[in-house]
């Protein structure tokens, strides 16, 4: 029976990822996903940019690619137009994506790219020890923003389907069962497919903003999580969603004409 | 089947303990050998996978297992039994 | 043909199949051009965002196993330079070409200029060592092109077309051969681990997609290419080979003229300043000058400078500040007179016989 153990870099195991980090769980989700789609390991490549989650691909045992930062989706576009029979996913983090490669994620979003992206969105540069990135919520303390963070944030999600991707959804780490239905239909639809998933930070995230161990920072997401329809219910009734708390589901699924997709020989 | 942790590969962050449904999971007393405090297994025989992955043949639940961040949790074939050897002193 | 055209028709000879660029004067010809026969020939064509992209997608199409290029001049040049050193540090063969114009920043966008030599030797950071060819006629466009594509797969490493708007948008004509040498990248041998060097210090290349199940990482990595950033020694190791995988071979990859070797007074040009020799030699005939040309400047084939025995002075023409002057006087006792010129123009002979202490 094939098994998930077999797309695993043991020589490498344990990885470098704190105590908690959600970014392992997010590993987890997405090589069964893989698994569910019974994708070859040598046709496979994993793609990322730099960063606590764009180490991930370094754990996986298929041809990877650890670039430079931001540019992971750049380094995709190139792989997946050359050899479009690949089956490509890129990891990539909220820093990484929505900063200073956010111009490489619409634009791969707008020419609808047949790939798999999933960004572990942790709210903060993790790698470089905390500093706020533009998915830190409004009085989130980092390094970077002693005082509380006083920008508002990207919603990732959206932007990917305000830019044109034809698959748009956010899960968290607490959410494993949804995350991982989330990429594989991410997987299976042809075009760009963007699955954000909110991850843990305990050690650069949850130690200044009071939710010091790993459950707390779960239970936070899990708790302020609000399912799409729910959030649109209560649009409808004129109750707005109280700050922290973030909308969880599928923003979008369609069919537009997508980019570097094979097709099927019959 | 056999629910086992891993104790090269966990570091102790409990959320195991957090989203078991059966609760089999506890948070441990101990440092291991890596200074790390594993979980400790309440009854694992309870463990719905651990019952019935092998009637299924696929996995079931398996909750701890996709959000272990360290990938520590995995289940193993039992192995068969071997009676004990016994070395009486007199 | 023009220069910018014969150096696209030189890259698809050899076999380029993927092309990422983003629109620059004076280079945009090249993209043009590609943009209009590699779909035809079955290869991928893409405009990409910026020039960021464009150099990430022809390293990713690289490591596809494509023979990728991108074009670009000075403000997207320096954009490009942190992949650059990605593409030294995974040693990823591909093809840049920088039709320069003038600088710093937007500077002279239709005028020719030489001004990023030292850039593409030293720009990106850390220590490497990388190739650099430079043509002179819109003949050489086509030829180094292709040749780059050769120099490329067999160094893995990027290797750089420093050409000028001069040149780029020159017209002449143009012999296209029926087939261009075409030498591609070793594969990878069983058993060698992905990055293990063969005796010329060169890995072979473990292509994606063949079950090599290779991790290409930027970060000082082993031979497995795992990672291994804080292990000094590895990577004091690491990018000495980089070095000199390139450096050690560098009088046999040396691509250069010699005219009249016996003179006293020499010319060391690459690119537009050896058409202004060349006119002044035709104009002087009577005149004994010495004249190299180079082809292949990084790196740079000392040794090449004892070819003129009886040389009292070097004379450099360059369209820049005197970027190459300063590397030929580090390596000979020889006086070396640079003659810079910059604002787009080319030297005169006229200009290079006053050089030489000649009254015109």
């Amino acid at each position: 029976m094939k098994s998930v153990e077999d797309w695993y870099r043991h020589d490498r195991m344990p990885h470098i990822f704190c105590t908690g980090c959600g970014n392992g769980t997010v590993i987890n989700c997405t090589l069964e996903a893989v698994m569910q789609m019974g994708w070859d390991i040598d046709n496979t490549i994993f793609i990322s940019g730099i960063g606590c989650s764009s180490r991930s691909p370094g754990y996986i045992t298929t041809d990877s690619l650890h670039t430079t930062h931001g540019r992971a989706l750049a380094f995709a576009t190139g792989v997946k137009l050359a050899k479009p029979e690949f089956d490509v996913v890129v990891f990539t983090g909220d820093g990484d994506l929505s900063a200073i490669g956010g111009n490489h994620f619409i634009h791969a979003c707008r020419r609808n790219i047949n790939m798999t992206v999933i960004c572990m969105n942790n709210m903060i540069y993790g790698m470089t020890g905390g500093q706020g990135s533009p998915c830190t919520p409004a009085g989130a303390i980092s390094t970077t923003t002693p005082y509380g963070a006083t920008e508002p944030v990207f919603d990732l999600a959206r932007l990917a389907e305000a830019s044109g991707a034809n698959y748009s959804a956010r899960w968290t780490a607490y959410h494993v069962k949804e995350l991982t239905k989330a990429i594989k239909v991410g997987m299976e639809i042809p075009g760009f497919s963007f699955i954000e998933a909110m991850t843990q930070c305990p050690t650069s995230y949850g130690r200044r903003n009071k939710l010091r161990t790993t459950t707390s920072m779960l239970e936070y997401m899990r708790d302020n999580a609000v399912l799409l329809n729910k959030a649109k219910r209560m649009e409808a009734e004129g109750r707005e969603l109280s700050p922290g708390r973030f909308t969880v589901g599928e923003f979008v699924k369609r069919f537009r004409p997508a980019l570097g997709v094979v097709k099927d020989e019959e | 089947m056999k629910l086992v942790i891993d104790q090269n590969l966990c570091k102790g962050c409990n959320l195991c303990t957090m989203v078991c449904p059966y609760n089999i999971f506890q948070e441990g007393s101990e440092l291991n050998k890596k200074g790390v405090v594993v979980p400790e297994l309440d009854r694992p025989e309870r463990c719905t996978n651990c019952r019935l992955a092998s009637l299924y043949q696929r996995r079931l639940c398996g909750v701890c297992q996709l959000i272990c961040p360290d990938q520590a949790i995995k289940w193993i074939e039992e192995e068969p039994y071997e009676s004990m050897k016994v070395v009486i002193e007199y | 043909m023009q220069g910018n055209i014969a150096c696209a028709e030189g890259a698809l000879a050899a076999g380029c199949s993927f092309f990422g660029g983003y629109p620059i004067t004076p280079s945009t010809e090249v993209a043009e051009h590609m943009a209009r026969i590699l779909p035809k020939k079955g290869g991928t064509f893409i405009q990409m965002e910026d020039e960021l992209a464009s150099i990430s997608s022809i390293i990713g199409a690289s490591w596809a196993g494509a023979r990728s290029m991108t074009a670009t001049s000075g403000p997207g040049f320096s954009l490009m330079m942190e992949n650059i050193g990605y593409a030294v540090m995974t040693e990823t063969p591909i093809v840049i070409v920088n039709i320069q114009r003038g600088g710093p920043s937007t500077g002279q966008p239709t005028m020719g200029a030489q001004g990023d030599m030292m850039q593409c030797r030293f720009g990106s950071h850390g220590d490497y060592s990388t190739i650099a060819l430079v043509p002179s006629t819109v003949q050489e466009m086509f030829d180094l092109t292709a040749k780059a594509f050769n120099l490329a797969d067999r160094f893995r490493c990027p290797v750089f077309l420093m050409s000028d708007e001069i040149i780029g948008h020159m017209r002449e004509k143009v012999t296209i051969p029926e087939e261009v040498d075409i030498i591609r990248r070793r594969p990878l041998k069983e058993g060698k681990l992905p990055f293990e060097p063969e005796d010329d210090m060169i890995p072979g290349f473990p292509e994606f997609g063949k079950g090599y199940r290779v991790h290409v990482t930027g970060l000082t990595h082993d031979e497995r290419g795992y990672p291994e950033a804080t292990n000094c020694e590895l990577h004091s190791e690491l990018v000495t080979r980089l070095v000199n995988k390139i450096e050690s071979k560098r009088h046999e990859i040396a691509d250069y003229d010699i005219i009249n070797p016996q003179a006293e007074i020499v010319f060391i040009t690459y690119g537009p300043p050896g058409r202004a020799v060349r006119q002044l030699m035709h104009d002087y005939s009577d005149l004994e000058i010495g004249h190299l040309n180079l082809r292949i400047v990084w790196p740079f084939p000392e040794k090449v400078l004892k070819e003129f025995p009886n040389a009292s002075k070097f004379i450099v023409p360059e369209l820049n500040m005197g970027q190459m002057a300063r590397e030929i006087q580090r390596h000979t006792s020889i006086e070396v007179e640079s003659l810079p010129k910059i604002g787009g123009e080319m030297h005169t002979p006229d200009e290079l016989f006053r050089a030489m202490g000649g009254d015109s």
